[in-house]
């Protein structure tokens, strides 16, 4: 009796036994899991999701100081825009949480998001030094945090740019030497970006109330900037004006894409199309290219 | 140009030690969570002395505290823990910047964890690593059978009678 008393025990045992470990092998496993303050943050309208109401947003795109009051280029061209066109599609702001990083290779998970219907060209080079980035849209949108902004450059359908993603119009002097120019791009980029870095936040959207967002666009990265250091590796990487300056005909420079893949050398054409995806911007923030670079 | 963030999280209990006398000197200490961003530049020099903005969750507008990087490029604050939710901090130097996106939860207390988080811009909410109190569907199948098991052979055990 006391023998089969202990072979039921064993029995039982093992079989409480092995309920008793697995939790505990449960807790050595552990996974990746969002903290308390994700699901939080879900309910706090200034965290990056939606609040009630509605408000209106203003997309704008900015060619800062650089394209409306002229700069120096790294080899020492002053440059002058007369017109700097960009045409932008498929603009979207959008609420995500998390929020959006443009490096880290993951999606973006839209919690709201609002769409700019159609293909908006705008003159970056528009005002003087004291004026507004460029209005492209005002759309209505749910109030909540818009942390991202992604939108495509496609080819003007119309205008003075028609075909054409970017047209940069100006002159660039060196050494009393003035050479009108124009660049005219049909390269396809595509942008998404995380939040505004910059003076202020933007993106903060209240019920009623009006709340910017900025496409910015950094053509210091494709010229260079005369007033950082040579060694700057916002310069390193630039192409500068020289290799533009070498094509010009009659004292003209006018090329368009083909003709810089024809006229530019390997190497500076190689830098150019490498420095094209890192135009976009949100302010300082940075964006992820996928149109370009995919190629 | 881009920027690579570290972030150590020193995640404690608050607590206030007693005061300790000497000479009429009175000294308190509190263990307080902290964070800590370490900025650089992509090429691996710290952004020294760069301009740095930590946000809230609850006022993404203003910020909770200014300051800036030391000649490392690290910064460090004690975050409102009652305060629940996404802080930001967004780092800013020469018209290059970036932001941080810190998931701060309830305080749990319990002994000190560290985290070393190490990205190029901002950690995501699975970054921060907890234990799961949860079983996988494998475990959960194992332990189901392992209890019908049990049951089976105390039942037959008892089913034999005796011989």
């Amino acid at each position: 009796m006391q023998r089969n008393s202990l072979k039921a025990f064993a029995v039982g045992a093992v079989g409480c036994l092995a309920l008793g470990l697995l939790p505990g092998c449960g807790g050595e496993s552990s996974t990746t899991t969002s903290p308390d303050s994700a699901s939080d943050a879900t309910a706090n309208p200034a965290a990056g999701t939606s609040a009630t109401g509605t408000g209106t947003l203003v997309i704008r795109a900015n060619g800062e100081d650089f394209v409306r009051e002229g700069f120096t280029t790294k080899d020492g061209w002053a440059i002058e825009f007369d017109h700097v066109y960009v045409s932008l599609s498929e603009i979207t702001a959008a609420q995500t949480d998390p929020p959006f990083d443009p490096d880290a290779g993951t999606d973006l998970q839209a919690k709201a998001e609002v769409r700019v219907e159609g293909t908006q060209v705008v003159d970056l080079a528009e005002g003087d030094e004291s004026a507004e980035p460029v209005v492209v849209s005002e759309v209505e949108a749910p109030a909540g945090r818009f942390n991202a902004l992604a939108w495509r450059m496609v080819p003007a359908e119309t205008g003075p740019s028609e075909d054409h993603t970017i047209w940069m119009q100006g002159t660039a002097t060196k050494a009393g030497e003035t050479v009108p120019f124009t660049l005219k791009l049909t390269e396809e980029l595509a942008f998404t970006c995380g939040d505004f870095v910059g003076d202020e936040r933007k993106g903060v959207l209240a019920a009623g109330d009006v709340a910017d967002l900025e496409a910015t666009f950094h053509f210091d990265h494709l010229f260079g900037d005369g007033d950082a250091p040579a060694d700057d590796s916002l310069n390193t990487g630039a192409l500068g004006f020289d290799p533009f300056a070498a094509l010009a005909r009659n004292g003209v420079v006018d090329l368009d894409s083909a003709a810089l893949q024809a006229g530019l050398s390997e190497t500076d054409y190689t830098t150019f199309l490498s420095i094209l995806p890192s135009l976009g911007h949100v302010g300082e923030g940075h964006c992820r290219e996928v149109r370009l670079t995919t190629l | 140009m881009k920027f690579k963030f570290a972030l150590a999280w020193a995640l404690g209990a608050a607590s206030l030690g007693g005061p300790v006398l000497a000479h009429g000197v009175v000294l308190e200490h509190r263990q307080l969570s902290s964070v800590e961003v370490a900025a650089q530049f992509e090429t691996g020099e710290p952004m020294a002395n760069a301009q740095v903005l930590v946000y809230a969750p609850d006022n993404p507008s203003e910020p909770w505290q200014q300051g800036n990087t030391d000649d490392q490029g690290r910064f460090s604050f004690v975050p409102d823990t009652t305060l629940v939710g996404n802080w930001e901090v967004m780092v800013r130097q020469a018209g290059h910047g970036a932001i941080a996106t810190i998931p701060i939860g309830a305080a749990t207390g319990g002994e000190a964890t560290n985290l070393a988080l190490e990205a190029e811009a901002e950690p995501s909410p699975e970054s921060l690593i907890s234990p799961s109190t949860t079983l996988s569907p494998v475990q959960r199948g194992i332990t189901i059978g392992s209890v019908i098991w049990g049951f089976i052979g105390t039942a037959l055990f008892f089913a034999r009678g005796k011989r």
